[in-house]
């Protein structure tokens, strides 16, 4: 043991060695620190980004589109302003005439043609290319692009969410994912990419001191990888000025002096019902299990009031879209036990039966819903309904809802800014969606919706859908899951209108970083 | 004959791995199309890109031909492609792998080497105070996972002493080079590796120690201290080196473990590695790395044990008589 005591000695002070000069976290003037807890999204050009929001971001920081949004709605960017033409289905831009690419070339028309015409051979992983039929430049600054058909959501899903790239940089390239040199990242953005570190999950960018919307806030952006745990503690010490942050501290961050904002809800989590089969395919079947589910019990206690429960409709209640007269099946056991009755079952022994039947159910869900499908396991339990509960993986549960080969099944899903995702998961095809077409006048209402581009006439059609989607309840959203971002304040971060481009809900908008 | 021997279970138990591996995504419910090429294929795919895939990995021959297709690609180390990263499972995993081979490798060594001096000289104070303690500090600490030690290290010295780094393997763009940057690397590698090295030093501790005790009782430990030869050379050169042969047959089947222990430890620490590359596989399904991953550890545990094996006569020469 005498021998181990110096041994273990100096270890100690070569760990402490090491462990002093760990002090430098402190915030830098003009260096903003986001830490996240993935890291790499991938390269930072359009084609080589990961293909998930955080990847978007950060490319958007560099590549710019036409129109763009800030938390209130759509403004400017590439195009000043622009006017539709409803005979000929078509927009036409006026373009700004100072941008200039980060290498000095004069934006103009050209580009914004070449990148339409370039996404059609290459489509861009975000955008729908076979909606724009044709864009031809009118001169130096006024593009014309014309749809293919009507397409309500252009802005928010192809003018605003289509990056622009460069002519005199991309013309040649013929393979753009490998494409991975510093002049793939040339854009017209507030910020160049200094630094990606696939590895390390660390990008750097460099303020665009000749940016045409105004001047860079800081002179530098760092991304750096953290445990989501630790986020707290790196932004009280000052080595982090913004990060996502776990619901059980966001109040504790705020407490210490710290803004914390909340995001608007843009996924919910939804049970789905095979509506295909006995006892499923009754309406009034399915309405008795949305009474039979107290929505704002969930809430509470499998995400200790972290969600918002949800709207029979789909929308949330906070949407623009939400219509506030949806059927809204708050708890109710007793008018569920009514419906049941209706339909010939019998309460006995704390059990619906019918025909000397016990009812019956299974409900299968992935690991991650596991404490959501307890609890709606014990509640449709605890009212007369026995459930058959397992998690399963993912892939597999995936696959038997695609088969139709299941009861209830647990899912959830991104994209509530835009009426849109009502028709792709109601009537489109795929396990994520309803697949649910018995009801004419819904079916009708999901597909004309996409065309109307008159505004007014759209959101009368997408109240609609929500009324008869709540009353014919082939699906139930449950909850909106409600995340929080942690910052220092020195930049008035903000949740863009309806998600970053296509509907991203994180609060790292470029606009921000502009002064 | 015995490096035969061995050779040709090494052999079968390899083929079982490449058989497993092929075989899992295949039999997964759905198309196999997706099992293997994950859910990011479905969002790339077009008609082409499927014909491509398909004919690549001969999805359409019977599954023997099947697996002939998927031997010859593993030969030159096609792995398949992660739709995820745009890149070869096989560039992502060697891209991640220095880093976890740095910690891994790290605590190995020093919970090996540590165990093992703990284990010698507890065995030989079996009884005293000092085995006492070291007995019941590290059979507490064995009740520990390993990424719940990485995140009370965490949390003592780098939230609440704040002298050692919240995350990462160096500083992000602190212009380090050179001595600096070799520091910055161990400061930022301290606290997974003392996580990793914590969490398994009780195995390599224990096995040591109860063979000690049983070698103590051996007769040559007597001829030894007839002889006159001093505690230190019988503790260390008597004792201590014949306690060591279990412990080494252990560290190959460790390092399975490791790997995986890593994988929180990595998470908790965010540092980068083949745990991380597996944990964001997993969330975003990406098959084809999950199974590259998986064929990758497999592998390196099969050949840490091969080369155990091989070194073990040398140690022990009375193992070559053993069959």
């Amino acid at each position: 043991m005498k021998k181990l005591l110096p041994a273990i000695a100096l270890i100690v002070l070569a760990v402490s060695l090491l462990a002093i000069p760990a002090c430098g976290g402190k915030a830098q003037p003009g260096v903003y620190t986001i830490a996240d807890e993935t890291g790499d999204w991938g390269f930072p050009s359009p084609y080589a980004h990961y293909s998930r929001g955080p990847g978007y971001v950060r490319m958007q920081f560099i590549f710019e589109t036409l129109v763009w949004k800030d938390a209130d709605g759509f403004v400017p960017q590439l195009a000043r302003e622009w006017t539709y033409n409803e005979e000929e289905n078509a927009y036409t831009f006026t373009l700004q005439e100072d941008a200039r690419w980060h290498d000095g070339v004069a934006f103009t028309a050209d580009d914004v043609v070449f990148t339409f015409n370039y996404t059609k051979e290459h489509p861009y992983q975000w955008v729908d290319n076979s909606i724009v039929a044709a864009a031809e430049a009118l001169d130096d600054y006024t593009v014309k692009l014309t749809l293919s058909r009507s397409y309500a959501p252009f802005f928010q899903d192809v003018a605003g969410a289509q990056p622009i790239i460069p002519e005199h940089i991309w013309a040649d390239i013929t393979f753009p994912e490998e494409f991975l040199g510093p002049e793939a990242v040339i854009g017209t953005g507030p910020y160049t990419l200094a630094d990606y570190s696939k590895e390390h999950g660390t990008y750097l960018y460099k303020a665009n001191e000749n940016y045409y919307l105004g001047d860079p806030a800081v002179a530098e952006i760092r991304f750096i990888k953290m445990a989501e745990e630790m986020n707290p503690a790196a932004i009280e010490d000052g080595s982090v000025n913004s990060a996502s942050a776990p619901a059980e501290v966001a109040a504790d961050i705020e407490a210490a002096g710290f803004s914390v904002i909340t995001s608007p809800p843009s996924r919910n989590g939804k049970l789905t019902i095979n509506h295909t089969k006995e006892p499923l395919s009754s309406v009034d079947f399915r309405r008795a299990l949305a009474y039979a589910i107290d929505r704002e019990a969930l809430v509470q206690i499998v995400f200790r009031g972290h969600a918002t429960a949800g709207s029979p409709g789909m929308m949330p209640p906070t949407s623009p879209w939400y219509n506030p007269s949806t059927p809204r099946y708050a708890y109710d056991p007793d008018e569920a036990a009514r419906l049941l009755a209706g339909l010939g079952y019998t309460l006995e022994g704390g059990r619906f039966v019918k025909n000397g039947e016990p009812l019956e159910l299974s409900l299968i869900a992935a690991a991650t819903y596991r404490d959501l499908g307890q609890f709606v396991a014990q509640q449709l339990t605890d009212f007369g309904i026995a459930i058959d509960f397992q998690t399963l993986e993912a892939k597999t549960v995936d696959s038997k809802v695609g088969a139709w080969d299941f009861d209830l099944s647990i899912y959830g899903h991104g994209g509530l800014f835009e009426p849109s995702i009502l028709t792709r998961t109601i009537i489109g095809e795929g396990f994520n969606s309803a697949r649910y077409e018995a009801d004419p006048e819904l079916t009708a209402l999901l597909n004309a919706q996409l065309t109307e581009m008159d505004a007014a006439r759209r959101k009368a059609m997408v109240f609609d859908i929500q009324e008869l989607y709540a009353a014919d309840m082939p699906a139930l959203t449950l909850y909106y899951p409600t995340s929080y971002w942690a910052h220092d304040g020195s930049l008035p971060l903000y949740y863009t209108a309806d998600g970053i481009a296509i509907g991203v809900p994180i609060p790292l908008n470029r606009m921000c970083f502009v002064r | 004959m015995t490096g035969k021997y061995h050779l040709i279970t090494y052999a079968v138990a390899f083929i079982i791995i490449l058989a497993l591996n092929f075989l899992l995504p295949r039999m997964m419910p759905g198309d196999p199309l997706t099992a293997i090429y994950g859910d990011e294929a479905l969002i790339a795919m077009t008609p082409e890109l499927q014909e491509h895939l398909v004919e690549r990995f001969a999805l359409d021959e019977p599954l023997w031909q099947q697996f002939g297709a998927y031997l010859g690609a593993l030969v030159s180390f096609d792995l398949g492609y992660s739709y995820y990263y745009n890149a070869s499972v096989f560039s992502v995993i060697i891209g991640s792998l220095p880093w976890t081979l740095l910690v891994v490798g790290t605590s190995l060594v020093l919970s090996t080497l540590l165990g093992i001096i703990l284990g010698i000289e507890s065995g030989w104070r079996r009884g005293s105070k000092t085995d006492r303690a070291l007995l019941t500090g590290l059979m507490g600490l064995n009740g520990f996972p390993d990424f719940f030690l990485g995140l009370v290290l965490l949390i003592v010295f780098g939230v609440v002493l704040g002298v050692a780094p919240l995350s990462g393997a160096v500083t992000p763009y602190a212009g380090l080079t050179g001595f600096a940057l070799f520091l910055d690397v161990l400061r930022h590698m301290a606290l997974p590796v003392a996580a990793l090295t914590l969490a398994h030093l009780a195995g390599s501790y224990l096995l040591t120690r109860n063979t000690m005790i049983t070698v103590l009782k051996a007769p040559f430990m007597l001829t030894a201290r007839a002889k006159g030869l001093k505690p230190g050379s019988i503790k260390y050169r008597h004792a201590g080196r014949n306690s060591m042969l279990p412990v080494l047959t252990m560290t190959g089947i460790w390092l399975g473990r490791l790997v995986t222990g890593a994988l929180f430890v990595e998470l908790v620490f965010a540092y980068p590695g083949v745990g991380q590359l597996t944990y964001q596989a997993l969330l975003s399904r990406d098959y084809p790395v999950i199974q590259g991953v998986f064929l990758m550890v497999a592998v390196s545990v099969l050949a840490v044990n091969f080369i155990v094996d091989m070194i073990y006569p040398h140690l022990d020469p009375r193992v070559r008589h053993a069959y």
